[in-house]
C-alpha cells in the first residue's frame, strides 16, 4: 500500500546555477536569485494492494515527480510518503545499463540494481532471456544490440523482478506495435496477480482500459480522482475543468 | 523544511530495512561491473593498467637511483610499495567522484542508498590494489629482503588504509555534486599529499623538527609502518601508538564523511 499526506516538493529553478566553488567565488557579492516552482502541492493519496492507477495530466502537471517521490528517489519538501513493499521503477527502461558489457552481465546489473538478490536473478534468468528473445545475443556486448532489443531486455528484466509495486511512466511510447502489445498483455497479467501499479500515460485509451481509478494533475494539484470514465472526460472537455 | 520531512525519513528508514535487503549484492555486482568495464574484461586489461604505475616508478627509480642517491636499504621495493599505496589513496578517492558523476542518470530514476556507489568503487580500487601488491611481491622474491613475521602487520595497515581513503571519498563525494571543481582541487592536493608523505625520499632526509607534520598525515605513517613490516629497517611505526594515532584519524574523517554524506546524500538527484 502506498499513502502520501501532504505532500509538497518545490523545484528551486535558480536564474544562475553555481556548480562549482569558482562560481560561487566569482559571484559571491552577486545575489543569487531563483523561481520557486511547486512541483506537487498538498498531495493526499492512497492507493490500496492490487489496485490499477491511472494518473494522467498535461507537461509539467507534475506526473514525474510524483512517481519520483514514490521511487523514493526524490525527498519531498514536507510531508510523509510510507511505501509498503519493494517497487520496480519503470520510469526510464534500461537507465543502468553498461553498453561494454555483455546482456548476460547486464542482467545481472540491472536486476541488482531493482533490488534483485542473486538467486532470484539466477532463478529468473531463464526467463527473461525467454522473454526478450536475446538467446543468440546473451554474449554480446549491450551496444552492439538494436536498440529495439536493448528495450526489449531492460523491459523483460524489469518485469522479472516481480515486485509488488511497478511505476510505468510512458515507456510504452518507445516501442512497435508487437512491444506495446506484449507490454499490455503484460500489464493484464499483473493485474490478474494482485499487484499494484501506478500508471502514468498520455495514452488515453490505454488509461481507459486498464486504470480502476484516475487521478488527474494540473500544475502539482490533484485536480480530480476517481472511475477512469468519469476522470477521463474531464480532461478531454477543458470547460469542465475549471468547474 | 518542517517537522513532517523528518517523519518521512523515518519512514523510509523504515522501508530500508523491511523491503530490500539485497544491498550488499548490488555493492559487490557494482564493484564487478566497474572492474570488469575497467580492465575490459581481461587480464591483458589489468596488465596494460599496470603500465602507468610501473612507468612513474621506472623514472623516479631512475631519478632517485642514478642521478641523486638515497642511503636506503632495497630502495626498489621502497619506492614501489610507496608507490603502490600512494596511487590507491589517489584511486579511490578521485575515482569515486567520477563514478558519482557517471551514475548520475542511475541516481535520478532508481532508489538505493547512494553509499553504494562510493563502496563499490572502493572495492574496485582494493581488488587493483591487491592485484598490484602480488606485483610487489614478485619484485620481492627477486630482492635481498627475507619475508619477516612482521609482514602479517601488512593486512591490518591495508584495513587502516582502506577506513581512511573510504571516510576521505565519502567526505569529497558528499561535496562533490555542489562543488564541482573540489575534483580538480582535490587533484592539486594528491599531487601535494606525494611529495609531502615520504613516498620516493628517505624521511631521515627531513628535518627533525617537521616529522610530527608529516606524520599527521596516517597516509605517511601507513606507509612508513608497511615498510617496516616488509622491508625494515626500524620498529618504531610497528608500535601500538602508531595504530592507535593511526585508526583514531581514520574513525574520525569515516565518521565525518558518513554523516555529512548521509545527509547531502539525500539531493543528490537533484543537484547531479
Amino acid at each position: 500500500m502506498i499513502a502520501l499526506e501532504k505532500v509538497n516538493k518545490i523545484f528551486r529553478l535558480p536564474h544562475d546555477r553555481r556548480v562549482t566553488l569558482r562560481q560561487r567565488f566569482v559571484s559571491l557579492l552577486k545575489k543569487n536569485t531563483y523561481e520557486e516552482l511547486y512541483a506537487l502541492r498538498n498531495i493526499n493519496l492512497k492507493v490500496n494492494e492490487g489496485e490499477f492507477l491511472g494518473i494522467i495530466g498535461k507537461n509539467g502537471a507534475g506526473k514525474s515527480t510524483l512517481l519520483k517521490i514514490i521511487a523514493g528517489v526524490l525527498e519531498p519538501n514536507s510531508g510523509t510518503v510510507s511505501v509498503n513493499g519493494n517497487i520496480a521503477p519503470f520510469l526510464e527502461l534500461g537507465v543502468g545499463f553498461q553498453w561494454e558489457l555483455t546482456v548476460k552481465d547486464n542482467i545481472f546489473f540491472y536486476g541488482a540494481l531493482l533490488g534483485m538478490s542473486r538467486r532470484e536473478i539466477e532463478q529468473k534468468y531463464d526467463w527473461i532471456i525467454d522473454y526478450s528473445g536475446l538467446e543468440r545475443f546473451v554474449d554480446a556486448k549491450l551496444k552492439n544490440l538494436s536498440s529495439g532489443m536493448q528495450v526489449r531486455l531492460g523491459f523483460s528484466i524489469t518485469v522479472g523482478v516481480e515486485s509488488p509495486i511497478l511505476l510505468v511512466d510512458e515507456v510504452l511510447a518507445v516501442g512497435d506495435i508487437d512491444f506495446q502489445q506484449k507490454c499490455y498483455n503484460t500489464f493484464e497479467n499483473f493485474k490478474k496477480n494482485g499487484r499494484t501499479i501506478l500508471f502514468v500515460s498520455h495514452d488515453l485509451n490505454a488509461v481507459e482500459k486498464f486504470c480502476d481509478r484516475v487521478i488527474l494533475l494540473e500544475n502539482g494539484e490533484l485536480k480530480f480522482e476517481g472511475k477512469s470514465d468519469d476522470v477521463l472526460s474531464r480532461y478531454k472537455s477543458p470547460v469542465n475543468l475549471n468547474d | 523544511m518542517t517537522k513532517s520531512a523528518s517523519l518521512y525519513t523515518e519512514s523510509r528508514k523504515k522501508e530500508i530495512l523491511s523491503g530490500r535487503k539485497n544491498y550488499l549484492f548490488l555493492t559487490l555486482v557494482m564493484a564487478i561491473t566497474d572492474f570488469k568495464i575497467k580492465y575490459d574484461n581481461s587480464i591483458l586489461g589489468y596488465l596494460w593498467s599496470l603500465l602507468k604505475p610501473l612507468l612513474m616508478f621506472g623514472t623516479l627509480y631512475l631519478v632517485f637511483s642514478v642521478f641523486v642517491r638515497w642511503e636506503v636499504e632495497n630502495y626498489r621495493l621502497y619506492l614501489l610499495l610507496g608507490i603502490i599505496l600512494w596511487n590507491f589513496l589517489s584511486e579511490v578517492t578521485l575515482n569515486s567522484m567520477v563514478l558519482l558523476e557517471s551514475k548520475a542518470s542511475i541516481l535520478k530514476k532508481i532508489y538505493f542508498p547512494r553509499w553504494i556507489i562510493v563502496i563499490a568503487s572502493s572495492l574496485t580500487s582494493l581488488l587493483t590494489l591487491l592485484l598490484n601488491i602480488c606485483v610487489f611481491f614478485i619484485f620481492f622474491i627477486f630482492s635481498s629482503a627475507h619475508l619477516q613475521t612482521s609482514a602479517l602487520f601488512l593486512i591490518i595497515y591495508l584495513a587502516e588504509l582502506y577506513i581512511f581513503v573510504v571516510g576521505l571519498a565519502l567526505l569529497l563525494c558528499s561535496l562533490y555534486p555542489k562543488f564541482r571543481d573540489i575534483h580538480h582541487i582535490w587533484e592539486v592536493f594528491v599531487q601535494l599529499g606525494f611529495w609531502a608523505t615520504p613516498i620516493i625520499y628517505p624521511i631521515s632526509i627531513v628535518p627533525q623538527k617537521y616529522h610530527t607534520l608529516i606524520f599527521l598525515n596516517p597516509a605517511a605513517r601507513i606507509i612508513q609502518g608497511c615498510r617496516q613490516a616488509l622491508i625494515g629497517p626500524g620498529k618504531e611505526f610497528l608500535g601500538l601508538t602508531n595504530h592507535i594515532i593511526i585508526l583514531a584519524v581514520a574513525l574520525c574523517l569515516f565518521a565525518v564523511g558518513w554523516a555529512m554524506f548521509s545527509k547531502l546524500s539525500r539531493s543528490f538527484a537533484e543537484e547531479l
